[in-house]
């Protein structure tokens, strides 16, 4: 991955202040951006690169936040890590550029909790229609849901 | 004007194999739109895993699909060896590819069964299915299981083949390349088949982008991508094999390409018996991994199956995160169900080869 | 008195008997049988038992009678013992062998008439079961009726225009001294099996009750002892169907009275069989849209051409 590359959109999208660049095992590069920049982001990376692929998005919870990543393949891997707060944490869905993304972010919506505006569908993508109150891989959960 | 009817299709539906529930909207034999309900084998697999080690992890992931199961432990093995530094021996990476290799042929044979059930040629689902007999000897000879092998363990593998395990396979699938080439033959000439499946359920190129579909899929649409060869790694990076594609983006086409994908799983297999290099099968792994992340990729029969695993220094995954290739296809689904007739809705669902156990997790 | 007596006898041997419902009964059995078994071979199967269309219809009457509520169970149950009935009455006047029991100028217009009320009642069954699948396979069968019925019933006249009678005894008759008709109007034969695989809604023209579309069809709410009459119906209408077109296009009036004839019979039979069981394991389902095209741009041109070959060959 060409940092210069990865530098461009960087300045594209107004990012100040250093950015956490990491490589990752198996070829991957990891890119810490604030949440507001990353539908803009990935607008340039689908501008610059015509072969892009969005392999998932995942929701985590760290401990002290919620982490969302976007993992893409552009020829290599590219993963774009976002921190969001415990409280009603909310980010721009990318639906509008890839559909595709509807159900990773339902998932991400439904197991975490975050909320994700422009996002057409919200409905409960593997969770029951019938379940409570509750996100399933937050930590904070201490009591089993039988279910 | 002509009353519209809601029919379900689902979740128990001669078509199925797995539980998902449809809801299609039907004028007359015409289906105007359908919605989609995924979620009823949901058993919550990432998040168990979580409350697990890594080595009871192993069987778990296994579990997930039935037919898909060894490129999920070997994906999963091969990412937790990855963070905790281990170089796995040259040999146990070409029998895990052997088995990838058998397991794509098996599943691609049985979902030309499928497929030539849902559109009433019993006949070619009964030969199908008896030529995947074939590969599940193998496979039971090899593993001890016909469907789940549990081969994997992190640090390598726990069989070994000698030289005249390799013959036999290398014999058995001699019996099976024949029969591929009339396979191919029939749904490329005989034309009831060709009437059914032809123009049906069509994505093009840039659909298959936006959707990120992945697999025989965005093949036969005309998207280049294939993990095998675009993730270098031992053992693939040393065996030669072809990438088929085409362009035209309806069922058709994608019999045609998992048909050929076939043909080149055969070709890699033996590859793969010539090549066996000696040595070990596995290392000892440590029980407790050091802190870090790992993104890791691999082509199962339905496309690239992505895992992401994040370790906090514990003997149990921080998290493990598992997106399986039937899901964008899923997604695509609505899109195809739109304005077709109600008899394309079973080579439309089978097209997409649905393995909804994966897709739920 | 006694031929009163003799006649009524000899009525109710015709009914009940031969060849009438036992009879009827016995080679639905013994046809259904040998079906299945041609398209397990096809199959690479080995096939079911001998005695597994008996067993079928005695387990399905022992089956619970339920049907979904809303639906009109009194018709529900009518439906089938009116086909049945059509069917039985129509197998009167089909010769087996060359001998029938009732026989009349016109008869050949009704038993088409006749073997017609099963595919009509199909539909209603469809009609009165309340649930999709059954409604859609209900439309679906009429569709496919408008389709196949009438080159099915161009390619029928065919005979009757050369046997110069629309009697069916007559049409066997002249067979004996022209020869079988198949030599004459071999066209019209495959129109003839065509329409026939149509009417008994066998594989590839089962699409009013495509599995893996409509579950079942029009009969997918019917159970236990209806469904037990369903599909005596349809094998009986299979039976009475092939007697129809072996008389029509292979025929031969003198064939009961002699054993020799009557194996003759029997491998006529047989032979058109195997022709439909070969069909059904061939071909792929069609299209409701692609059978209704198939059907008007090919089929009833075709009949059209073979029924004015006829008739010029005949002047």
């Amino acid at each position: 991955m060409e940092l210069n590359w990865l530098q461009d959109i960087l300045q594209k999208v107004e990012c100040v202040g250093p950015v956490d660049i990491r490589r990752l095992p198996e070829d991957e590069t990891w890119v810490v951006i604030p949440f507001d920049k990353v539908f803009d982001f990935v607008k340039y990376i689908m501008e610059d690169d015509s072969t892009w692929h969005l392999s998932a998005i995942t929701g985590q919870d760290t401990g002290s936040q919620i982490e969302l990543l976007y993992h893409f393949w552009l020829g290599h891997g590219l993963t774009l890590c976002t921190r969001l707060a415990y409280e009603n944490p909310q980010i721009k869905s990318i639906t509008a550029l890839i559909p595709g993304a509807a159900f990773y972010e339902r998932e991400a919506a439904e197991m975490l909790g975050i909320g994700f505006t422009e996002l057409k569908d919200k409905s409960f993508l593997l969770l029951p229609d019938a379940w409570g109150k509750g996100w399933p891989l937050r930590k904070e959960k201490k009591e089993k849901h039988d279910d | 004007m002509m009353t519209k009817l809601k029919i379900p299709v689902g979740p128990h539906h001669p078509l199925l194999k797995e539980p998902i529930s449809f809801l299609l909207t039907v004028e007359g034999e015409r289906v105007l739109e359908s919605s989609m309900r995924l979620g009823y084998v949901h058993r919550g697999i990432e998040r168990l895993c979580q409350e697990r080690t890594y080595v009871q992890a192993v069987h778990l992931i296994e579990r997930i699909c039935g037919i898909c199961s060894h490129v999920h432990s070997t994906t999963y093995c091969h990412a937790v060896e990855t963070l905790l530094g281990l170089e796995v021996p040259l040999r146990a990476h070409y029998i895990r590819a052997l088995l990838c290799e058998l397991e794509r042929i098996h599943s691609h044979l049985l979902w030309l069964g499928v497929l030539a059930k849902n559109i009433g040629l019993d006949t070619v689902f009964m030969y199908t299915w008896r030529d995947r007999e074939i590969v599940l000897d193998i496979m039971e000879d090899l593993s001890g299981g016909r469907v789940s092998h549990a081969i994997n363990v992190i640090g390598g593998v726990k069989i070994d083949l000698d030289q005249k395990m390799m013959d036999i396979i290398i014999e058995k699938l001699e019996e099976l390349a024949p029969k591929l080439t009339i396979a191919l033959g029939l749904f490329e000439n005989e034309p009831t088949v060709s009437l059914r499946t032809q123009g049906i359920g069509v994505i093009t190129k840039e659909e298959a982008t936006r959707h990120c579909v992945v697999g025989p899929i965005a093949r036969a649409s005309g998207v280049d991508i294939d993990v095998r060869r675009d993730v270098p790694r031992p053992p693939y990076d040393r065996l030669e094999f072809n990438v088929v594609t085409h362009t035209d983006g309806d069922v058709w086409a994608r019999t045609l390409v998992r048909i050929m994908e076939t043909r080149e799983s055969h070709r890699l297999i033996q590859q793969i018996i010539s090549q066996l290099p000696s040595g070990d099968i596995a290392v000892k792994a440590k029980r407790r991994v050091p802190p870090g992340e790992v993104v890791c990729r691999f082509e199962a029969p339905r496309g690239e199956l992505f895992y992401y695993i994040r370790s906090d220094g514990s003997d149990q995954p921080a998290r493990i995160k598992i997106r399986t290739p039937t899901i964008p296809a899923l997604s695509t689904l609505p899109d195809q169900l739109r304005e077709v007739n109600l008899a394309d809705v079973p080579v439309i669902l089978s097209g997409v080869d649905l393995c909804i156990a994966c897709a739920d997790r | 008195m006694m031929d009163i007596i003799a006649d009524v006898m000899k009525s109710l041997f015709n009914l009940l008997i031969f060849p009438g419902f036992a009879f009827l009964l016995f080679c639905s059995w013994v046809f259904d049988w040998l079906d299945r078994k041609i398209i397990a071979r096809f199959q690479g199967r080995v096939g079911p038992p001998w005695y597994q269309p008996v067993a079928d219809f005695i387990k399905l009457l022992g089956k619970e009678d339920v049907m979904p509520i809303g639906s009109q169970t009194f018709v529900a149950l009518l439906l089938p013992v009116i086909s049945l009935a059509s069917v039985l009455t129509a197998s009167l006047y089909v010769p087996v062998a060359g001998y029938s029991a009732l026989s009349f100028e016109g008869d050949f217009i009704v038993v088409l008439f006749l073997l017609s009320i099963p595919t009509l009642a199909y539909f209603l069954a469809g009609w009165v079961s309340v649930g999709v699948y059954s409604i859609l396979g209900g439309n679906r069968s009429l569709l496919q009726y408008f389709s196949y019925e009438v080159p099915f019933m161009l390619a029928l006249s065919g005979p009757a225009i050369m046997g110069g009678s629309w009697q069916i005894g007559q049409i066997v008759s002249v067979q004996n001294n022209l020869g079988w008709f198949i030599f004459f109007q071999p066209l019209g034969f495959v129109l003839a099996l065509i329409g026939l695989i149509g009417k008994l809604k066998r594989d590839p023209l089962d699409i009013p009750k495509a599995k893996s579309e409509i579950v079942a069809g029009p009969l997918t709410e019917f159970t236990g002892r209806k469904l037990a009459l369903w599909h005596m119906t349809i094998n009986m209408q299979t039976v009475v169907g092939m007697f129809l077109l072996v008389s029509l296009f292979l025929g031969n009036a003198q064939a009961l009275h002699d054993i020799f004839g009557v194996l003759v019979f029997i491998v006529k039979v047989l032979i058109l069989l195997s022709l439909l069981s070969t069909a059904s394991s061939l071909f792929a389902r069609l299209r409701i849209d692609q059978l209704a095209g198939f059907a008007w741009k090919i089929l009833v041109p075709l009949s059209l051409l073979q029924l004015a070959f006829i008739i010029l060959m005949g002047v």
